[in-house]
């Protein structure tokens, strides 16, 4: 696995379930901070990835920029107060593996942008806290921390 | 209050476009800011301006460095009309007019609206004021160019091995 950059935690997806840590499946690091707080129960959790370790695009690829871009645009604003967190799925310094977008409801779900590049798995999980949606338009990612963790604040 | 450069900016809270509760330093997070004080949605010079901003966001979702816009339009009403825009930045909302009079911002032409005058501010991380542009005369307000520089310089002086 990776080094893990400051502002990143560990999951891991076996391609039905997810695991806090990165050791029962495929090793993904995700923005901490969805990790980091009191979990919502029973929250769906659009997985947009899968297990296979081929699966992975560069961050910079023009696809995985404009699905950050509708995220921002549309995506976050559709799901309003039933979103609890969503973050990229980091494999290293340049690697895109998918997203996760967690919810109380599923019923927007059908429309994740991010199923345009990996395809989705619904899973109903608690590991997943509430998070502020980024606030954009910031696409880039800070220090190799999954969009849209990280900060340069204090460095 | 007086809102020069060198001063530090209030730190906001008001609810964003989709009506979640906002402070103006968690929109920072830690980048240079342009904070813009927009009448509203029905004004075809903030239409104009605020085309212009999107077209520059481009740039800024790059470059780790922010878009902030204020009005008194509702949050529904802010929603709709960015996303006519096309913009990927946020809109705080003071429809209830809490922080207008405090920041001393009020124009006082347009007793219809009771808006903000249009003024921009180019901001450190830390909400301390680079730069003022008092728009209310549409060529008081910043071109995207003086925006590009205040981000430039900002970014100069808080970013290490600039």
């Amino acid at each position: 696995m990776a080094d893990l950059p400051e502002g990143a935690a560990w999951i891991s997806f076996d391609g039905q379930e997810l695991h806090r840590g990165g050791g029962e499946g495929r090793p993904l690091m995700v923005d901490a901070r969805c990790l980091e707080g009191e979990s919502v129960e029973g929250a769906y959790a659009h997985v947009c990835a899968l297990a296979d370790d081929d699966a992975r695009l560069p961050y910079d690829q023009p696809e995985v920029q404009q699905v950050r871009r509708d995220a921002l645009a549309w995506w976050i604003p559709l799901l309003g107060d039933s979103l609890v967190c969503l973050t990229t799925l980091a494999l290293d310094e340049a690697g895109y593996a998918g997203a996760i977008t967690v919810t109380r409801d599923p019923e927007q779900l059908g429309y994740d942008p991010f199923a345009r590049i990996f395809p989705p798995t619904l899973v109903r999980t608690d590991l997943f806290c509430s998070v502020a949606p980024p606030p954009g338009p910031v696409l880039e990612r800070y220090a190799g921390v999954a969009w849209p963790g990280g900060t340069f604040a204090g460095k | 209050m007086t809102l020069e450069p060198g001063g530090r900016f209030p730190d906001l809270d008001l609810p964003d476009h989709t009506g979640r509760a906002r402070r103006l330093s968690e929109l920072a997070g830690g980048d240079p800011v342009a904070l813009v004080f927009s009448r509203g949605w029905w004004c075809p010079k903030e239409q104009r301006h605020l085309r212009e901003l999107s077209s520059l966001q481009d740039e800024f979702e790059v470059a780790y460095t922010r878009i902030v816009v204020v009005s008194v339009d509702s949050p529904e009403v802010q929603s709709a009309f960015r996303a006519g825009l096309g913009a990927r930045f946020v809109f705080l909302s003071d429809a209830e007019r809490r922080w207008l009079p405090e920041l001393g911002l009020l124009e006082q032409s347009d007793t219809l609206h009771r808006p903000y005058l249009p003024t921009t501010f180019s901001l450190l991380p830390d909400l301390t004021i680079h730069r003022r542009y008092d728009g209310n005369w549409y060529w008081g307000r910043p071109t995207m160019e003086d925006l590009r520089q205040d981000m430039r310089a900002i970014s100069a002086q808080v970013r290490e091995g600039f």
